[in-house]
């Protein structure tokens, strides 16, 4: 243990990944889906992506030490995340954890390089945080399944090319024991997506209708009725990736924060110096937490995290947007005036940016982070999941 | 940073719960409830510490000991916490062996590291001043007259009292004290008192000196020691929660399956995962990067601070009536949370150190 500082080989990817990425850091648009994505390829291509996927579909086949010298080296050159990251931190993992030979090497690839955008159709207009009540339906016909139904809070969805979608094939059996996963083509006849306008005023979210789309069995994920499965593995997935995606952007938000206040004029008062110092401390025990827990992360305990990731962004939000004083409530930049619904993509929200534009305000951030305890499991289900699945008490 | 146990340390924590779960129970504890430090029960588990080699950890090897480091040490002091041991191991293996390891001339610390080692010497500190808070800038300059330290533990069963001075602008001495008045200060936590001792200026015999940051060093080492110690409660206080709620029925099934009883549970554990993360980079950084230590240590304490109150007040409540009655052990490890939690400075304190190392104030 304690090995604070890097190993020889860390050390150099380390270094090499820092040169790169100041000789290569972009500025792009957060609406700028060709750039974010010829971003994520020029990523890929140097070797800095799927770090921790198996090399044989495209990955880098390296540990969860280099994720994490890449995060913190990211996190200090600020630069835009992976357009894809659904993929890459959601259905990307849980293909590799579930996925046939056949399916890993026909998707990882394209997801690695933006070639192939992915979303996730898991909850419904009826089963948000009871996820098992999913009514979306898949019968069979032949060799195809043909499905029927509606997805909603489908992030990424606006500019998908797949989706990792759960769906029910037994109505009769048990909830948890008809459910299916499939992976689905968003080109295909009867898929339609609607924004759905959230309160920042864009649409990282849509709705996806499926009316009778016809579905290879071939994209079947796992066995047929064993999606609950499939689904229990993305979740712990996307908490694990989310929380250690989002502590890199809580130490961007912070260093600016830090910058901030460290330029006023006017000294905080030890009130406040109190709540950013105790950010900062609760910050670098979020980040470290991620790390010393990295090996059980895919467990439940990602629950942990996330619940603690969310709540210490949304403070530090608040923070941030009180430092401005009585001007926290007016908006900045274009502020809400977009065209409804424009399409933005989940994750790239609250880059620490110099410029005062709406989307890079503590305004834009402080609204953002309502989200957080409810984006990839409610605080209050998985406060629950931590009681029952990590302290073993009974359920309910 | 790679935060997992190696062999020996894995060895260490075992073999100290081991040791722990046999020989101090808290039907020992509880017999140091009415004597304190001095109680027969005390001075048995002491020397089977001793015995274990405990007090030795962080003696360097010159001097007759391990020469182990900080992480090692939250290794136990975690184990030590988990099981209330009383204050010596504290007092002495950690807080007067790094102040003489630290501080004093090395014929002082042949003299006397070797026998604290053994466990044959139990030593404290005095540090505090009325006055001067855990800031050691703030000690007043040593000049005749009596000398008051506030806070000393197990001062009345010490064999040796060292004292910690500021003789001018940044340079401190260690002494010890020789003719000495100790008050008790009936510290809600029995098993570990606290003293006002008094001392006049001539009896206090100077074995060595330094600066105030190397003095701030010993402070902060202690403070990480003492964080593991308070995980380490919060820990335990969360087991017994766990195993309570879930055997206790109301309203015909265990209160465990409550939404609101759930959630008080996973609070706690968040808190103490976190608190965990925090003493281990602590140690680890007291280890390797000194430069750190002051930041790393302030994070340890505002955060174990958190931790354990957060747990131990959430477990008393979580028992319902039975955790409010002596007859429960949640009280010992309530009063053992908050004795802790002003030691070294409170969550304020440590916020404020931090904000200042930020640039903020």
């Amino acid at each position: 243990m304690r090995r604070l500082i890097d190993t020889a080989a860390e050390a150099a990817f380390r270094e090499r990944l820092r040169t790169w990425l100041a000789e290569n850091a972009p500025s792009i648009d957060k609406h700028d889906v060709d750039g974010l994505k010829d971003w994520q390829r020029r990523l890929y291509e140097a070797g800095w992506l799927g770090l921790t996927w198996p090399s044989e579909y495209g990955g880098q086949g390296l540990g969860f030490r280099e994720q994490a010298v890449y995060n913190e080296e990211a996190a200090r050159a600020k630069v835009p995340p992976s357009i894809n990251n659904i993929a890459l931190m959601i259905a990307g993992p849980a293909l590799i954890a579930v996925g046939s030979e056949e399916q890993k090497r026909r998707y990882l690839r394209p997801m690695l390089t933006a070639e192939e955008i992915w979303c996730q159709g898991f909850s419904e207009p009826n089963a948000g945080s009871d996820l098992a009540a999913l009514q979306t339906r898949a019968t069979s016909d032949g060799d195809d399944y043909i499905v029927t139904g509606q997805k909603i809070w489908t992030s990424n969805s606006l500019i998908a090319d797949y989706i990792w979608l759960l769906v029910r094939t037994d109505p009769d059996a048990p909830r948890h024991k008809g459910i299916t996963a499939l992976v689905v083509d968003m080109h295909s006849p009867g898929v339609t997506v609607k924004p759905l306008r959230q309160l920042t005023g864009e649409a990282e979210f849509g709705e996806v209708f499926f009316d009778d789309v016809r579905v290879p069995k071939a994209n079947r994920v796992g066995a047929e009725n064993d999606g609950w499965i499939v689904g229990m593995k993305t979740f712990t997935r996307e908490r694990a990736n989310i929380s250690i995606n989002l502590s890199v952007r809580l130490q961007q938000q912070f260093d600016r924060l830090l910058a901030e206040v460290q330029g006023r004029e006017i000294p905080l008062d030890p009130q406040e110096a109190r709540a950013v110092a105790k950010a900062y401390a609760d910050g670098q025990c979020l980040t470290l937490t991620c790390e010393r827990l990295a090996a059980r992360l895919f467990g439940f305990e990602s629950s942990v995290v996330k619940v603690a990731w969310a709540e210490m962004n949304q403070r530090l939000q608040e923070i941030g947007l009180a430092t401005l004083g009585p001007d926290a409530p007016l908006l900045p930049g274009r502020g809400f005036g977009r065209e409804e619904g424009e399409t933005s993509t989940w994750g790239t929200d609250a880059l620490a940016g110099e410029d005062d534009s709406f989307d890079k305000s503590w305004q834009y951030g402080y609204l953002r982070s309502r989200a957080n305890t409810i984006e990839g499991g409610t605080s209050e289900i998985l406060r629950t999941v931590i009681a029952e699945r990590v302290l073993g008490l009974p359920r309910e | 940073m790679d935060f997992s146990l190696d062999e020996d340390q894995t060895l260490l924590r075992d073999s100290a719960r081991d040791f722990l779960t046999e020989e101090w129970p808290v039907a020992e504890l509880r017999r140091m409830l009415d004597g304190g430090a001095a109680a027969p029960a005390a001075a048995a588990i002491w020397s089977k510490m001793a015995a274990m080699g405990w007090p030795a950890l962080l003696v360097s090897e010159e001097n007759d000991g391990f020469d182990l480091g900080m992480f090692d040490l939250a290794v136990l002091m975690e184990e030590a916490g988990r099981s209330l041991i009383p204050g010596t191991l504290h007092s002495s293996g950690v807080l007067a062996v790094a102040a003489l390891e630290t501080l004093a001339s090395e014929h002082a610390q042949r003299r006397y590291l070797p026998d604290m080692a053994e466990g044959k010497v139990k030593a404290t500190v005095g540090i505090y001043e009325p006055g001067s808070g855990w800031n050691p800038m703030l000690l007043r300059t040593l000049s005749a007259g009596v000398v008051t330290k506030r806070y000393v533990p197990d001062a009345a069963d010490a064999d040796l009292i060292l004292f910690v001075n500021r003789t001018s602008g940044n340079d401190v001495q260690i002494a010890v004290a020789r003719e000495t008045e100790a008050r008790d200060l009936q510290s809600m936590d029995v098993t570990r008192p606290l003293y006002q001792v008094s001392c006049r200026a001539e009896d206090l015999n100077p074995v060595g000196g330094g600066t105030v940051a190397e003095l701030q060093a010993v402070i902060d080492r202690a403070t990480i020691a003492l964080a593991a110690e308070m995980v380490g409660g919060a820990a335990r206080v969360l087991e017994m929660t766990v195993d309570y709620v879930k055997s206790r029925k109301q309203f015909g099934r265990a209160v465990g399956t409550f939404q609101a009883v759930q959630h008080k549970a996973a609070d706690m554990l968040i808190g103490i995962e976190k608190g965990r993360t925090a003493v281990y980079y602590a140690a680890a950084v007291a280890d390797e990067h000194p430069d750190k230590l002051p930041e790393a240590a302030s994070i340890a304490k505002a955060t174990a601070n958190a931790a354990f109150v957060q747990a131990i007040q959430a477990g008393i409540q979580l028992h319902g009536g039975l955790g409010f009655t002596w007859e429960q052990d949640l009280h010992l490890y309530l009063k053992r949370a908050k004795a802790c939690e002003f030691t070294y400075g409170d969550t304020n304190w440590h916020l404020d150190r931090i904000a200042h190392r930020l640039g903020l104030s």
